[in-house]
């Protein structure tokens, strides 16, 4: 049996395709869940081994980046929301932003750019930090790695948080595009199952980083 | 009932609003959002609460309910029926949260205790013509846009004179002509009717105006046919479709193909960077889902030419330039990233002559089955499917008054929604896979009557106007017909699919709605039946019309529509002749030139635009758009790999220069296209292999304007005959003259080049990046050495005159030698604006590598040889290049800087002005 992925697709979801290539190519078997068939309860967002919430502009980033989604979730789907969290999660950029605002990392803040404006940067670098064992980092710790930065609201603001999360990867030191809090591109929730990352691994032209973190993540569930 | 949410920082401002306060020289300036929302009944104070939860969903943030405007602030908003694109998301919000809303508003909010806020506002943070400023609490009493129907207006113009006529033809701001009035009237006289209506003639308006029916290419002798003959006097296989759908089609590898198309929105622009720019991105975009049976976008492209930033706009009340370059970035950032749709290039150019009407062009590729890849017909019986958003007050006589070059209102301006097309798109594919349409098209310029008539004109067509969604409560029969509201698709369902395809878009989240049906009439007939509901319609007979219609808007054979243009001669455009010489200048003079060269926007990075839009979504960006391990430097073209686990690549790349085309527009059309396909060629492609599209902007009132018109399409024609490079896809915008406060204002008769083209693989694309110090640099290709339509000939301030005439067969040669000596190229870089220098300047910022001039002078490195290359060579290949490639050494790759005889031309001073001059003139 493939372990299988279920790939969140709200209105305004834009990176499903190549975040679902980048799951099948590591043996999974990703599987899309549209909101209207949650809504209807003719499919749900808990059963699969994966919860993915991939990129794009749910609900066209309509009163910021995410809480429209966000407030779906907490409101209709609460319930398997939580179930699907005691799992291994995996949001990238507007995925990482729902992510956050669903709770999954403590009360932490995902703010506009410093910059004020969108960033687009084709060969972002990020250092993978060590000491970090969750298992969507799994021998990459130390590791730089290479993919695309496309975000206007990636700020990582920790505000008094300490508890909720622990940092997963950094922008290499004077690259930061956002002006995240201490260069931190992503992280973890304290237990490790939930990773997000504002930065698109699954674009990378490199094979080998494009999969790492989906690799690893499948790994966890086989 | 209506609420007011004021979300705003709770602590120390966000730092966009720190630098927007320093910028303005207000340190204490305040910004915040005011949201509006009006619900269905009066909400008790536990779900204002969560409602407001949710809009302060995030750090350092409160909100406030219900808090009047402060005194000292100033608010901007959209006018009163001008749709707020967050609005539906706020009542999607408040409908999940149980508390039912039926309308939302969104508001930006100022405050500051210096007096000169608001004029600040005015100039920088408003438009008059779409927006509202109110320095106290609005009031409103509903933030429904409100509307209501009007019967239509009859006119019998049996009997009218020639006055009465024309001066009907253009009431209302219709745009009829007095001949275009007398066909209307035989138009009655034939169906015997005892009047026409105000649809009719709204109808015939858009249908006959130069941006639907190219009346001004007809009158000059079928522009348009002689192109499309070049091109099927080429027979070039990997033709699908060109000229007949919203987009060409081109073959590529494995079953697939590759639509392109490049539209402008050149009006709407003028008036609303914001809107103008945002709307041609989604209008082309939607054109690529419109062809065939749908493809679906894998690139963008957008060129933009405004005015000088630092000059006012020529006329008063409309944005200036800078405020234009600016609205266009935000535009572009907001509508392609949030479609998901890679940028594959982008640009930017001030030029004079386009200060009172901006060329904003917008492109974009789509991959699509070959099967697909025709366009669909409709068949008698089908159900006409309108998908997609609201239809609001919005765009009226937008096709017909941009057309005309006429004065367009706030009701001209379409209102964007990438949100709508984004959930649509990926519907309309799955449609396609699932063989529930029988055709489609978008819903674009001149609204559901130019889609509508369109895609009936197969057999026949029927539709209900009063079933149409509409943003404001009701609107009049012909405003349904001509609205631009944008985002919106029809299609030909067939009854059997009907359901599957509800099904399909409802998973989606996509508004669809049965509005008529397809019949085998060979009519084209309107009418606005309020109790002919959708369900009744969907269980009538599929070949029926039905018996009840409501108000008749008009029913009028096809044949009856078609209006025969009148035929104008014209001779050959004048030529200029002669050029200026080419000073000569010391190493001192050279380096100042160069340093005012690569800051000049042409050549200067753009990065402050470039790196806000979305480069790499979809995750199958091989090449572009910029390269470079030290400093992102603009490609010359991009490559992507679009199909699933294959390396064949679609390569992109475009050619244009308006200071070319203002000395002589023929043979700068020759120049641009030899530099399209030279480009292609140095990447990596087989000439056969590229395909072009065209974009014709041109002035309607200069001097000469038919002439060069015709001129440009003939030698267009010749070079598609020539090379075999046909042109596939193309737009024309005829009305490139405003009258403004300064006088007459024309662009410069001009056509904008987009080439496709396709290799096997991936691997065997040329980089630009030099590779190793110790490696050759030779300039290869032929020379246009005139000075005229360079960048370092308008710094020198050299006189007009004329470009250099380029021998076709040279350009074979060349193009010949270039693919045969492929092995023996490291890296390669087109030669274009600021010429050799400015080549070089870029290799030295990208890859941190100098050169070493063996000798220079201001023509060798300055001169734009347009179809010509620096190439990377070995030393010991350098001898293997063949004559034809006409290779030249320009030095050798050494150092850090350009140094000719010990000199480094590449001051500081000139790498900072290629980093910052853009931004500077526009931030």
């Amino acid at each position: 049996m493939k372990p299988t992925v279920n790939v969140l697709y709200l209105p305004g979801t834009n990176c499903q395709e190549e975040t679902v290539r980048a799951f099948a190519e590591v043996g999974a078997e990703p599987r899309m869940r549209f909101a209207a068939d949650l809504l209807a309860g003719t499919d749900r967002l808990d059963d699969a081994d994966i919860l993915c919430i991939p990129g794009g502009f749910s609900f066209g980033d309509h009163l910021g980046g995410g809480a429209v989604a966000a407030a779906l979730l907490r409101s209709h789907l609460a319930d398997q929301f939580e179930a699907a969290r005691s799992r291994p999660l995996l949001g990238i950029c507007n995925g990482f932003q729902i992510a956050v605002r669903g709770g999954c990392f403590g009360k932490v803040g995902l703010k506009v750019n410093t910059a004020g404006t969108f960033r687009n940067e084709e060969n972002q670098r990020h250092v993978v930090e060590t000491g970090n064992d969750s298992p969507w980092l799994a021998g990459l710790a130390g590791q730089t790695l290479t993919f695309p930065c496309a975000h206007g609201e990636g700020r990582f603001d920790p505000g008094s948080e300490t508890e909720g999360y622990r940092v997963a990867l950094r922008y290499e030191k004077g690259t930061n595009p956002d002006g995240s809090f201490d260069d931190i591109a992503g992280i973890t929730s304290a237990d490790g199952l939930s990773f997000g990352l504002m930065d698109h691994p699954e674009r990378a032209m490199d094979r080998e980083t494009r999969l790492a973190f989906f690799e690893n993540g499948v790994r966890a569930v086989r | 009932m209506i609420h007011k949410f004021s979300v705003r920082s709770a602590g120390v401002a966000e730092p966009d609003i720190r630098e927007l306060g320093r910028s303005w020289g207000l340190e204490d300036l305040e910004v915040w959002r005011d949201y509006y929302v009006e619900f269905e009944s009066a909400p008790d104070a536990a779900a204002l609460g969560q409602v407001a939860a949710v809009l302060g969903d995030q750090l350092d943030v409160e909100v406030t309910l219900d808090a009047p405007l402060d005194a000292g602030a100033v608010q901007v908003a959209y006018k009163r029926g001008v749709v707020d694109n967050e609005s539906d998301s706020i009542v999607t919000v408040c409908g999940l949260l149980g508390v039912k809303a039926k309308a939302g508003k969104v508001a930006t909010s100022y405050k500051s205790a210096a007096p000169q806020l608001r004029d600040l506002i005015v100039t920088s943070r408003f438009n008059s013509t779409i927006e509202e400023l109110h320095v106290e609490e609005p009031h409103y009493d509903t933030l429904v846009p409100q509307g209501h129907y009007d019967p239509a207006e009859q006119y019998d113009l049996r009997g009218l004179s020639d006055d009465e006529l024309a001066q009907l033809g253009t009431a209302g701001g219709r745009n009829l002509s007095l001949v275009q009035m007398k066909h209307v009237q035989h138009v009655q006289n034939t169906l015997n009717d005892e009047f026409v209506t105000d649809v009719l003639l709204e109808a015939l308006d858009a249908r006959w105006s130069d941006h639907c029916a190219h009346t001004t290419w007809k009158s000059l002798g079928s522009l348009l046919g002689r192109l499309i003959q070049a091109a099927k006097d080429v027979d070039n296989p990997n033709v699908l479709s060109m000229f007949h759908d919203n987009a060409g089609v081109w073959d590529f590898y494995d079953g697939h193909a590759i639509a392109i198309k490049a539209e402008t929105h050149n009006g709407p622009s003028a008036i609303s960077g914001y809107f103008g720019q945002l709307t041609k991105l989604g209008g082309v975009l939607r054109d690529i889902l419109g062809t065939g049976l749908s493809a679906d976008p894998i690139g963008s492209f957008e060129y933009t030419a405004v005015g000088e930033p630092e000059a006012p706009a020529p006329i008063k009340g409309r944005p200036d330039a800078r405020r234009l370059a600016g609205e266009t970035i935000r535009a572009i950032k907001e509508y392609g990233n949030t479609f998901g749709v890679p940028m594959m290039s982008s640009r930017m150019t001030f030029h004079p002559a386009y200060r009172a009407k901006p060329f904003a062009l917008g492109g974009s590729i789509g991959l699509l089955p070959v099967e697909a890849a025709q366009r669909g017909t409709p068949r008698p019986g089908d159900f006409v499917v309108l998908i997609g958003g609201l239809t609001g007050n919005e765009g009226i006589h937008g096709a017909s008054a941009s057309s005309a070059g006429a004065v367009m209102d706030t009701t001209a301006v379409q209102i964007g929604a990438p949100l709508e097309q984004v959930k649509f798109r990926k519907a309309l594919i799955e449609l396609r896979e699932a063989g529930c349409m029988s055709a489609l098209t978008d819903v674009g310029g001149a609204g559901l009557n130019s889609a509508v008539g369109e895609i009936g004109e197969a057999c026949g067509v029927w539709i209900n106007t009063a079933l149409v969604p509409l943003k404001t409560a009701a609107l009049p029969m012909w405003r349904i017909l001509l609205s631009e509201s944008q985002e919106r698709m029809l299609l030909a369902v067939p009854p059997e699919h009907q359901a599957r395809a509800k099904q399909i878009l409802d998973r989606h989240m996509v508004r669809s709605t049965v509005i008529g049906r397809f019949a085998d009439t060979g009519r084209y007939h309107v009418f606005h039946a309020p109790d002919l509901t959708e369900e009744k319609l969907i269980a009538a007979d599929p070949f029926s019309v039905p018996a009840h219609q409501g108000e008749l808007g008009f029913d009028v054979a096809y044949d009856l529509l078609d209006l025969e243009v009148e035929r104008v001669e014209v001779g050959a455009p004048p030529r200029p002749q002669g050029a200026p010489e080419w000073p000569e200048l010391d190493a001192k003079q050279l380096a100042d030139l160069l340093e005012q060269v690569v800051s000049d926007a042409e050549v200067a990075s753009q990065h402050y635009a470039d790196s806000q839009y979305d480069s790499t979504v979809q995750g199958n960006t091989w090449y572009g758009p910029h390269y470079g391990t030290e400093q992102p430097v603009r490609t010359a073209y991009w490559a992507g790999t679009p199909v699933d686990g294959s390396p064949a690549a679609a390569v992109l790349n475009t050619a244009f220069n308006p200071w070319m085309f203002d000395a002589d527009p023929v043979a700068a059309t020759r120049q641009m296209f030899c530099a399209a396909i030279a480009g292609q060629v140095l990447a990596g492609v087989a000439v056969k292999d590229v395909c072009m599209c065209d974009n014709f902007y041109t002035p309607h009132l200069s001097e000469n304007w038919r002439e060069w018109l015709v001129g440009m399409v003939d030698e267009l024609a010749g070079l598609v005959r020539h090379f075999g490079v046909p042109l596939i896809s193309g737009k024309d915008s005829s009305a490139g003259s405003v009258h403004t406060d300064e006088g007459l204002v024309s662009v410069p008769p001009a056509v904008f080049l987009s080439a496709l083209g396709k290799v096997p693989h991936r691997d065997g694309l040329l980089r630009e990046q030099w590779t190793a110090q110790g490696n050759v640099l030779v300039q290869v290709g032929l020379r246009t050495s005139s000075p005229v339509g360079t960048v370092a000939a308008r710094k020198l301030g050299l006189p007009d005159g004329g470009l250099d005439d380029l021998e076709l067969s040279e350009v074979d040669s060349y193009l010949t030698a270039l693919a045969g000596s492929r092995e023996l190229l490291l890296s390669g870089a087109r030669i274009g604006a600021g010429g050799v220098a400015a080549t070089l300047a870029q290799g030295v910022l990208a890859s941190g590598i100098g050169v070493r001039l063996e000798n220079a002078t201001t023509e060798s490195l300055f001169a734009e040889h347009r179809i010509g290359a620096v190439v990377e060579v070995a030393p010991a290949d350098v001898a293997k290049l063949p004559a034809e490639l006409n290779p030249v050494v320009l030095g050798t790759l050494d150092g850090t800087g350009i140094v000719l005889d010990g000199t480094d031309l590449f001051t500081p001073a000139a790498r900072d002005g290629w980093l910052n001059s853009f931004t500077a003139r526009i931030a």
